[in-house]
């Protein structure tokens, strides 16, 4: 079995070439309009990831069962960002070049989408994101670019009027490094040295499975209260050794790494009174109960509420730009996105009001949806809760 | 379809150069370097921030950036001196990691997790398939022309030499080789060739950041050296191209699986790599071009 020739190996080799030229064959065809989806399904990021592709799919699904796009089918085509820049980058080239979509839905971590977005604008191909970090928008994209998901900065001085409503006057920044840590502990000391507060700030690496140095180094500060600007699973290692340290402060966190998985590893008075913040999806609304419905949860996650979004509006965009490029959707994204129309809350809606010569105004289930110029959202309403007794309560959407 | 077959074309070289001093510093010199991706990481800063903040030409960038290498490989070298098999192992994965974590919170020296975006590209990018081309081209040249050179250093008595070291280290010493200098100019050597690596790789895709030297790269790299043969340049050259073909034939193997969702083809995208490994290790321990005994010479 080990004596392998030269001939085994020209035999592989071929059998490679031909399964990289398979697909082109196979969808030589020039019928549905394809889009890709670049979400983590693997690495940090696969807690969000998989949700996301699902809920584009589905989504798709319907408007594909409602007649499609000027009578075209949707495709749409999942990718793997692994939750690295040079995975997502493989991943970005072959949606480009292979699949020859016009757009791509949903990167998530910053580093990703910045590895990506060159590309993207230089290929024409729309790009829409849920990554915060403040530069992203900055880059030259050449209007290829959207993101739902509020710039960190904003972010940060929500963190700091809340922990002010709260009665704090040290604040603690806790946070990993990510893109947004230092323009966001930027705006939160900002917004609390102008109340007459005082921050400090720690950064932690977050494959640390205990975090009991730099809790006693935090709490050394004697801070009324510690915002936590880190994901899931550092978090939770974060608030079990402070619990252990008996800090009783007051302890705030995004709602997407404070969730329900990091509520029910915990027991419940380790996680007891710790306030969240998230940018609030537009719970409510008809588009937020659709997300719902398709992925069969009570209350779904932002980013999947944001992805939802960002395939209707590349929808109804080629629809009016009667089109399936991507300059057509960069085109014609903020036509169908804001400035006056009739409201529409799904692309099923806005399509046939578009066939009928009207204009629409999506509002989509994670807010209004209306974009700078830069492509940043610009109204945001974020969901206040607090955990209590084990659950996550909500207390306002402001 | 091109241009995808391009740009693989050149990540394949850029794992090439990876393979190539890999197989250096592991396959002839016996130093198991967990640290490439440290390496791979110091090249791409150095001439990123020469080049994108003080300007510097590319080729100083580059240059700087194969220095960087080798001096990052001397440093981590002869702080490890003492150290043979899994304890250089874990050091060199140690420092891998320091290098992510430097990069990613001295914000002033490296922009921290933002990275370096917008680094000057070799061929101009609105040049169509000549970007994805050209680099292809330069890249490849770096692949042969290190090739060229290991071929040389291997045949000549410095080759045998460090071939002794890695087998024997008593012996070797005996024989009056310095077992320190031998290893130290292996090490550094197959840094400097990450170095050229993460340099190309920066200059390709215009951004650097911590997240691209995850841990996941060197694995990669030792699978696509042990896949091609840990002990020929050849071999090395092989198994990088192969992996990548490998990876990318993967994501269309896993599409046209029926009934599979989006989660379920990533996770087994990630089975099948690992079942390649068991494959190659069962059918070719020795890769799939084995070391060659060199005879001595008639004399």
């Amino acid at each position: 079995m080990t004596d392998i020739t030269r001939r085994h190996i020209l035999g592989t080799g071929i059998a490679f070439a031909s399964t990289v030229a398979m697909p082109a064959i196979l969808r030589a065809q020039t019928g549905p309009i394809k889009l890709g989806t670049l979400t983590p399904l693997t690495g940090s990021g696969g807690s969000y990831g998989p949700a996301m592709a699902d809920t584009v799919k589905k989504a798709a699904d319907e408007i594909n069962k409602a007649g499609g796009i000027l009578g075209r089918q949707l495709l749409i085509i999942s990718e793997d960002d692994q939750t690295s820049p040079e995975a997502g980058l493989r991943a970005a080239r072959k949606l480009i070049d292979i699949d020859k979509v016009s757009a791509i839905i949903g990167t998530w971590a910053s580093a990703v989408t910045t590895a990506v977005v060159p590309v993207c604008s230089q290929s024409g191909v729309f790009l829409s994101t849920v990554s915060g970090a403040e530069p992203i928008t900055l880059l030259p994209h050449q209007g290829f670019l959207i993101r739902t998901q509020p710039t960190t900065t904003l972010q940060g001085t929500k963190f700091g009027e809340f922990a002010l409503g709260a009665n704090a006057k040290t604040v603690a920044f806790v946070s990993p490094q990510t893109p947004f840590t230092e323009s966001q502990y930027a705006a939160l000391t900002k917004t609390v040295t102008a109340a007459g507060g005082k921050t400090t700030s720690l950064i932690y690496d977050d494959k640390k499975t205990t975090l009991r140095t730099e809790v006693d180094q935090v709490l050394r500060g004697k801070p009324d209260a510690i915002v936590m600007g880190g994901y899931t699973n550092d978090t939770a290692v974060l608030v079990r050794d402070l619990y252990r340290a008996n800090y009783r402060g007051s302890l705030f966190g995004f709602g997407y790494s404070v969730n329900k998985q990091l509520v029910d590893a915990l027991p419940a008075d380790v996680s007891e009174g710790i306030y969240t913040l998230s940018p609030s999806p537009a719970e409510g609304s008809n588009a937020y109960k659709n997300v719902a419905r398709l992925l069969g949860v009570d209350s779904p996650d932002t980013y999947s509420c944001q992805v939802y979004d960002h395939l209707n509006l590349i929808a109804m965009a080629m629809a009016v730009g009667k089109g399936d490029t991507g300059t057509i959707i960069k085109d014609n994204v903020r036509k169908v996105s804001q400035g006056g129309g009739e409201r529409v809350e799904t692309a099923v809606d806005g399509l046939k009001l578009i066939a009928d010569g009207k204009k629409v105004d999506y509002d989509g289930a994670s807010g209004p949806c209306d974009f700078t110029d830069i492509g940043d959202i610009t109204d945001a309403k974020f969901r206040y809760e607090q955990v209590k007794g084990g659950k996550i309560i909500l207390l306002k959407i402001a | 379809m091109l241009t995808y077959i391009l740009f693989t074309l050149v990540v394949g070289s850029i794992y090439a150069l990876l393979a190539q001093s890999l197989m250096l510093s592991w396959g002839l010199a016996g130093l198991v370097n967990l640290g490439l991706a440290g390496f791979f990481a110091v090249g791409a800063y150095a001439s990123a921030m020469l080049t994108t903040w003080e300007q510097a030409p590319i080729l100083v960038g580059v240059f700087a950036a194969v220095l960087a290498g080798g001096f990052a490989g001397l440093l981590v070298c002869f702080s490890t001196l003492r150290l043979r098999d899994d304890y250089l192992a874990i050091v060199t994965l140690g420092f891998a990691e320091i290098v992510r974590i430097v990069a990613s919170n001295e914000v002033w020296l490296t922009g921290g997790t933002d990275g370096i975006s917008g680094v000057p590209v070799m061929i101009a990018r609105d040049t169509g398939i000549w970007f994805h081309l050209g680099t292809l081209l330069i890249t490849v040249a770096a692949v042969i022309l290190v090739y060229v050179l290991q071929r040389r250093l291997l045949a000549s008595p410095w080759g045998r030499a460090l071939r002794a070291v890695r087998e024997d280290q008593t012996v070797a010493s005996v024989a009056g080789k310095s077992i320190v200098r031998f290893k130290a100019q292996a090490f550094s050597l197959a840094a400097a060739i990450a170095g050229l690596a993460g340099a190309l790789y920066g200059h390709y895709t215009s951004y650097v950041a911590p997240d691209q030297f995850q841990p996941l790269i060197t694995i990669y790299i030792f699978l696509a050296v042990t896949a091609g043969g840990n002990a020929r340049p050849a071999g090395a050259v092989l198994g990088a191209y192969l992996l990548v073909a490998f990876l990318e034939a993967t994501r269309f193997l896993a599409e046209i699986a029926p009934g599979v969702t989006a989660l379920q083809a990533a996770a087994l995208r990630e089975i099948a790599v690992g079942i390649g490994l068991v494959f190659v290790l069962t059918l070719r321990p020795d890769g799939l071009l084995p070391e060659r005994s060199q005879k001595a010479p008639a004399s």
